[in-house]
């Protein structure tokens, strides 16, 4: 472990927390892009989605972490992607079962985390060279900054395209909905443009 | 001997995991999968009984009905007969499928005691775009099909949307949806219908239970 005894806290709050907005996985390292694009057309199945990222990536990262030691350097990428396959089909299954809706509304997306990079980013990067607190710190950080990330997103997409926000009416009934919005297009205008915010705001206070 | 040794050497973490993964996906599929099974046909079910509200059962129908989809395959029509609480024949449903503007759509579809009028459909998958091809989900198109006949129907740009007829009114904004609903439910209805007639399910024959 990396930690050292002076200052005992510090890595672990740097585990917990910079992933939420200095690494944020969506918005300043740009991994993961496929769920943002594709899952974020309302609120409720992007958030469904950043959950099953936690979990995934918390447990992948614990497992990572335990067996760090044992694995070969040239096996490990296979490893990983075992390990990460486990853990979104167990995944997969439980929404099936407790929320067959939401888990037809995200298709072949929950599937489609095996092969998220974050994922296998924060296994390469973070679990297998460091203990299992800072791994699930870790794994929380990150994917509560994905959620977040995605959660934005939807909220935007959601409110723009249908006036509702989280199936609750925002905008006035005279409100035209924007229907692109609702399609892949206004998912990467709305990615870009956030984008762009964020690139503007953090020039200015570097400057 | 050398090379299983070396082989177990580097492999036997990978070996071990995907025994134990395999083990915990096995466990968790053996408690969760009637569950699943118990939600797809509860979401059948559901979707049957808004075309069929006084259908108590549905019992699957044993003769082999044959359909031949527009690329020329052959497939087994899936069909229930729709029966009261008090086992009286009130309908018939059945799956339809077929290739919708992107991807499959898959609907489940009734017809009356006699297969002489469509009771409408329900939409068990699709992938249109949403806003437009989706609307196909809206009653608008939807309440077209109640009550229309069970013969090849039409597809009009214009026209009166509330008439009881075999012409539907397409979705605006989505032809290759409208037209692709259209032929599916061309394709299955007039079929099982014709078949149905020949092994005697439907027609002057009236089953006694």
């Amino acid at each position: 472990m990396s930690a050292s005894n002076d200052s005992l806290s510090s890595p672990y709050s740097a585990a917990l927390f910079t992933g939420l907005w200095k690494e944020n996985p969506t918005f300043r390292l740009l991994i993961g892009l496929c769920p943002p694009l594709a899952v974020t057309t309302a609120v409720k199945p992007a958030l469904t989605m950043g959950l099953s990222v936690i979990f995934v990536l918390v447990c992948s990262n614990i497992v990572v972490s335990l067996m760090r030691n044992l694995i070969k350097p040239h096996v490990r990428i296979i490893m990983f992607t075992v390990t990460i396959a486990t853990f979104v089909t167990i995944c997969d299954m439980f929404l099936k079962a407790y929320t067959p809706k939401m888990s037809e509304m995200l298709g072949a997306y929950v599937p489609l985390i095996i092969v998220n990079c974050l994922i296998i980013f924060r296994a390469e990067a973070c679990a297998s060279k460091s203990g299992m607190v800072i791994s699930i710190l870790d794994g929380i950080g990150m994917g509560t900054g994905f959620t977040l990330a995605l959660c934005t997103l939807a909220g935007i997409r959601e409110l723009l395209a249908t006036g509702h926000v989280f199936d609750i009416q925002v905008m006035p009934k005279a409100f035209v909905p924007w229907l692109a919005f609702q399609m892949p297009v206004g998912a990467f205008v709305t990615l870009g443009l956030i984008l762009g915010l964020i690139t503007a705001l953090t020039r200015k206070k570097g400057a | 001997m050398l090379k299983l040794k070396l082989f177990v050497q580097e492999s036997w973490l990978l070996l071990a995991s995907s025994f134990f993964f395999g083990l915990l996906i096995a466990v968790t599929n053996a408690a969760l999968s009637g569950k699943i099974e118990q939600n797809k046909t509860a979401k059948l079910n559901e979707l049957t009984r808004t075309l069929l509200p006084d259908a108590a059962i549905f019992q699957p129908v044993q003769a082999e009905i044959e359909v031949t989809l527009p690329d020329g395959t052959k497939e087994a029509a899936r069909i229930f007969e729709a029966l009261s609480a008090d086992k009286q024949r009130i309908g018939w449903s059945f799956m339809a499928h077929g290739s919708g503007f992107s991807g499959d759509i898959e609907l489940v579809m009734a017809a009356d005691k006699d297969f002489q009028k469509l009771r409408g459909y329900n939409v068990l998958v699709s992938s249109e775009t949403p806003g437009f091809g989706d609307q196909m989900k809206n009653d608008y198109y939807r309440n077209q099909f109640v009550n229309a006949p069970t013969e090849p129907l039409t597809l009009s740009k214009t026209g009166n949307p509330a008439a009881v007829d075999s012409q539907i009114v397409a979705i605006t904004g989505a032809t290759v949806t409208s037209t692709a609903v259209v032929n599916l439910v061309n394709t299955f209805v007039v079929q099982i219908k014709d078949q149905m007639t020949k092994k005697g399910l439907i027609g002057n024959v009236s089953q006694q239970r």
